[in-house]
């Protein structure tokens, strides 16, 4: 009988690479840690928020570094190089145009991610941090909405950000220093674009990515916390791992996003206005739509005045964040079935319903500024 | 089950099961200057529509007669239960159409009369933006009432459509997990590489059709869009025009000096005469801008 002289399972050099690595780095170990978490109950779409948030990250940090290409962040070059982006860069107008839809899916996203937690009770003990870090996430990607806009330095930029200055300029004792620190002279000029543009590709990328770092480093800590109702025998029958079905359930989400933002970028691409100056004109300011409703809430008359726009403006919003903050120390029942806790679900629903009604009011309040 | 609650655990995910493939079908027809929403793209998308809806309906309602009811349906249910639902909605949906947005115009007409009348009588310095949300809450509730009860009338239908496949259908023995494995089993693939290997295919060559339509300068969609930041002029520099314009400036230059010589030495001559002085030349005056 004759015997092979080749061993039966010789590694391929990919195989040989992988070992390499894995040897050095723990490779495998480190997959399956990631791939092997366990999940309560098992996969489900919901749970594929926080995953589409950081593809969409991720995707922004990309076409934010092609945009740096050709910005220059200086007020005589800032709208000229955004035009030039827009009309004479080969696919710049798409890339322009998919980084501002992407900033809004952000903000849509924070939103949907945030809703899904608290209406699981997925803040409760003992993922108290992950909510907290949850919160400090969504101050920056604000921030994030809030700098960019500037920096087309177009009369929309322009005067929304003169809007948004003057309202935290409301804000007691720090107010004041930081509408200064933010404009660096009396109106928004060189300076102001500077510090914009600082803040927005520097300061809060660093802080998103490591305090999203955090947040999932918490996260894996605590476990992922399940659904809300069923038996732990029920729960514990239909646990599955985190491969394959939810990595399937987020790469289809984080496909349907990215289609989504595309389309969006193909059907209303960024069209600037004319280029910032001290004088309005025509142009009624106006920030972006996921501040129209505090917009809208700062036109009635309850809030006119100067202590009216400190209570619209700082006060309920703050006091909204420091609530939010404290949920979970304040909300120490174990029981997260939603239907069992009344008081949550009413007060998400009245918030929807707030948001949508004076979201839409100010879309229609602007037949009559003309 | 009740067909509201039946026709929303099948049309939920059959919507969202097949919404990421039409998506990208719309993505491909707006990178080739056509718009899902009207016309040729329209027609497309509905075409391509069929077959996709018809795979997600059939998957989907699957999955919830084994997993909800307990029950596996006959073959070939995807294609029959999608004409009746299809046939249902193209009926239904319109006249949902037309009843909310009847009931939304009347809503605001009466709405408007109302808010007037508190204008008129009670309120006179009723501020806009107060009026706004006002009205925006009284025909919004009324029109959001109305959308929801048809709504629930439309999930009615479907259920009630579903409800005679869920007749017909055979029960399934077993415990939940078995249930599971046995559903499991049925959407396993014989030949695992083979899909990948098409999955993957099939990503690429739309990756480069994509980018094959993509136009690389914007579209311009609105038609009022101007091309504000024109930028500078860019001159052409001709070498012998311009040593011939220095040329010019230098003669000039040379007779001014001279005439200016000639001036001061007329000066110092005539210093005795007191006579007003007149300048002896003019400089060159710039050009007025046309």
């Amino acid at each position: 009988m004759q015997q092979d002289s080749q061993p039966v399972n010789q590694p391929n050099p990919f195989e040989k690479v992988v070992e390499f690595v894995d040897e050095r780095v723990g490779l495998k170990t480190i997959q399956a840690k990631m791939l092997n978490e366990p999940i309560p109950g098992g996969s489900r779409w919901a749970y594929a928020f926080g995953s589409v948030l950081l593809f969409i990250f991720i995707l922004q940090v990309v076409t934010g570094i092609l945009l740096m290409f050709y910005y220059v962040p200086s007020t005589d070059h800032a709208y000229d190089s955004t035009q030039y982006i827009i009309h004479e860069v080969d696919y710049g107008w798409f890339l322009l145009s998919y980084h501002f839809w992407g900033s809004s899916a952000m903000v849509v996203m924070v939103f949907a991610h945030m809703s899904q937690v608290f209406l699981w009770g997925a803040y409760k003990k003992p993922r108290e941090l992950i909510w907290l870090v949850g919160l400090a996430l969504f101050g920056i990607v604000m921030g994030f909405g809030f700098t960019g806009y500037l920096l087309p330095w177009d009369q929309r930029a322009y005067w929304a950000t003169v809007v948004g200055v003057e309202i935290m300029d409301k804000t007691p004792i720090v107010g004041d220093f930081m509408a200064r620190f933010l404009k660096g002279g009396p109106t928004p000029g060189q300076m102001t674009l500077s510090r914009f543009f600082v803040i927005h590709v520097m300061v809060l990328p660093a802080a998103l990515a490591g305090l999203a770092g955090l947040h999932i480093f918490l996260f894996r800590k605590a476990g992922p916390a399940g659904p809300f109702r069923g038996t732990p025998e029920e729960i514990k029958a239909k646990t599955d791992y985190f491969f394959p079905r939810q990595i399937w359930k987020d790469i289809v989400a984080m496909a349907s996003v990215f289609l989504i933002i595309c389309s969006l970028a193909f059907i209303e691409p960024v069209v600037l206005l004319e280029q910032a100056t001290p004088d309005p004109g025509d142009y009624h300011p106006e920030p972006e739509w996921y501040f129209l409703f505090l917009f809208q809430l700062l036109r009635l008359k309850m809030f006119g005045g100067e202590f009216g726009q400190f209570l619209g403006a700082i006060a309920i919003p703050g006091a909204f964040m420091a609530f939010l903050a404290a949920l979970p120390f304040i909300d120490t029942n174990p029981e997260r079935n939603l239907f069992k806790r009344p008081a949550a679900l009413i007060g998400w629903t009245v918030i929807m319903i707030f948001i949508l009604i004076f979201t839409v009011s100010a879309i229609i309040n602007r037949e009559f500024l003309h | 089950m009740s067909n509201i609650k039946l026709g929303l655990l099948v049309f939920w995910p059959t919507f969202w099961t097949g919404f990421p493939i039409k998506m990208v079908f719309c993505l491909l027809l707006l990178a080739a200057h056509m718009h899902p929403w009207e016309g040729a793209g329209f027609f497309l998308l509905l075409l391509v529509s069929i077959p996709i809806d018809i795979w997600a309906l059939g998957l989907c309602a699957r999955t919830v007669f084994i997993d909800r009811l307990k029950v596996d349906p006959q073959p070939g249910m995807g294609p029959n239960l999608w004409i009746r639902w299809a046939v249902f909605s193209a009926i239904g949906l319109p006249l949902i159409k037309v009843i909310v947005s009847g009931t939304t115009g009347v809503a605001k007409s009466v709405t408007s009369n109302i808010v007037h009348a508190i204008k008129d009588s009670i309120y006179p310095t009723l501020p806009v933006a107060e009026q706004i949300s006002l009205e925006l809450v009284m025909w919004g509730s009324v029109a959001t009432g109305v959308l929801i009860l048809c709504l629930l009338g439309w999930l009615y239908g479907l259920g009630w459509l579903t409800q005679s496949f869920v007749n017909n259908a055979n029960p399934l023995e077993g415990t939940e997990e078995e249930r599971a494995n046995f559903w499991d089993g049925l959407r396993i693939p014989a030949d695992q590489p083979l899909l990948l290997t098409a999955f993957t295919g099939a990503g690429i060559v739309l990756v480069f059709v994509f980018w094959a339509l993509l136009p690389s300068t914007t579209p311009h969609p609105h038609e009022e869009y101007e091309f504000i930041s024109k930028g500078p002029k860019e001159e052409k520099v001709e070498p012998k025009k311009v040593l011939k314009d220095a040329e010019k400036v230098l003669a000039k230059a040379e007779l001014v000096v001279k005439k200016l010589e000639e001036e001061k030495g007329g000066e110092s001559k005539d210093s005795n005469d007191q006579k007003p002085k007149e300048p002896a030349a003019k400089e060159p005056q710039p050009e007025k801008n046309k």
